[in-house]
């Protein structure tokens, strides 16, 4: 893994905690492989919260159709990373 | 932190998990202005939304208007009053497209070679003698004959104060229809004299709901937090009112701060273009509000407020399951 994505994945994580008001947990110790409506019960609304801080942060579109994709941390931080990549 | 499999049995976790990527998105139509009953304390003509807009009458504009509404991401058309069954073609344009459910006073029989799966949702406002008081009718004779047996559809029971004690018999009734009954209690627009709730009543009508959902539960279609919440107005300590309700009107909601929400939920007129404030009536004091299906979606969009104990979340899943079941998302 590289330092961006560990970068992006620790960010996104902040974002997360910071935007659900999720308690006991930073952005260190978050799992980025946990399953974000499974385990920490993100929902649809929650998502494009989120989905609105990270357009803003990294300037990339996050298709509504993709929400269910990104299920983990790990896997938004790709899915930006992707995104970013495609732009250059 | 607390996961949600941290709070659950392997059971409880297999069925959160059936629901939690279900990703609802409703909105409910007004199909048209028109009733074949004038029922005292219905919200749509006590509060003059049958005036509001002039029906749209040309099908061919029901059928662009519910592509639209495809576009914006409804997944769920709730179709209410006046009487949709009186308007079946614009029924129709949402039926082919959409998981679609209708309310109907049960009085017009939905035909089933046209639409064999349609939920449809029948109101029922108590025993004879109160649907007489209320609506001019006993409509249940009428209902229960037009969908005896029906698999896709369930009587919504309106319960009123003056039905304390008498709930029974109207769940047996419809249990030997062979059909499934989900409660809500009147929140009496119209000021129909005795029919407004006092405190003592609410605490009884709960224990009444509880008691009916343990004596009937291949029945009733219901859960004790859902009676909590209705007959308290209360969830998780929080009052249910206008700056807590989900079911308010997405482009005209200007509430700060935002509160948890349906998301893209829109309840239009009859018109296509006109947009009510809420799910129920614009003249309601949301603070005595007990529309069943907001205090539903109240509990369902604060899902995270319940990831706090396993009693808590397992409350969640129930009320979630319920609004799955009446909409047919999973099988009853």
């Amino acid at each position: 893994m590289n330092n961006d994505i560990t970068q992006t994945i620790t960010r996104i994580a902040e974002i997360i905690i910071d935007e659900l008001k999720l308690e006991d947990v930073t952005p260190e110790t978050f799992d980025p492989d946990l399953d974000l409506v499974n385990e920490v019960g993100v929902d649809s609304m929650d998502m494009a919260t989120v989905a609105l801080f990270l357009r803003d942060e990294y300037e990339i579109q996050i298709d509504e159709d993709d929400y269910p994709k990104l299920t983990t941390v790990r896997i938004i931080a790709r899915y930006i990373d992707d995104k970013l990549t495609s732009n250059d | 932190m607390i996961t949600v499999s941290s709070l659950l049995d392997d059971h409880w976790y297999e069925r959160y998990k059936k629901i939690s990527k279900l990703n609802i998105r409703s909105s409910i139509y007004d199909v048209t202005d028109r009733c074949n009953l004038r029922c005292k304390g219905c919200f749509f003509f006590s509060s003059g939304e049958h005036e509001v807009a002039s029906e749209e009458k040309d099908v061919s504009k029901w059928h662009t208007f519910v592509e639209k509404e495809m576009a914006r991401g409804v997944n769920l058309a709730i179709l209410i009053g006046g009487e949709p069954t009186l308007c079946l073609d614009r029924v129709e344009a949402f039926y082919k497209r959409l998981p679609t459910f209708c309310a109907t006073n049960g009085l017009i029989k939905v035909p089933r070679d046209r639409f064999p799966d349609m939920m449809v949702g029948i109101s029922l406002w108590g025993d004879a003698e109160d649907e007489e008081i209320l609506r001019g009718k006993d409509t249940f004779t009428i209902s229960s004959a037009n969908y005896a047996g029906d698999p896709h559809a369930y009587y919504l029971y309106t319960i009123t104060p003056k039905q304390l004690g008498k709930t029974e018999k109207i769940i047996r009734k419809v249990r030997d229809v062979g059909l499934k009954v989900h409660m809500q209690l009147l929140s009496n627009d119209e000021d129909v004299d005795g029919f407004s709730w006092q405190p003592d009543e609410l605490l009884a009508v709960r224990l009444e709901m509880d008691d009916l959902l343990d004596k009937y539960p291949e029945t009733v279609i219901s859960s004790k937090y859902y009676h909590e919440i209705i007959t308290t107005g209360k969830m998780l300590g929080r009052p249910f009112g206008w700056m807590e309700c989900p079911s308010v009107t997405e482009p005209i909601d200007k509430r700060e701060p935002r509160p948890k929400r349906l998301t893209n939920f829109i309840r239009w007129s009859s018109d296509l273009q006109t947009m009510h404030r809420c799910c129920t009536s614009e003249t309601r004091d949301c603070s005595t509000c007990k529309d069943g299906a907001a205090h539903m979606s109240w509990v369902m969009v604060n899902k995270r407020a319940h990831i706090k104990t396993p009693q808590d979340l397992r409350n969640w899943i129930e009320v979630y399951e319920m609004f799955a079941k009446l909409y047919q998302f999973i099988p009853w």
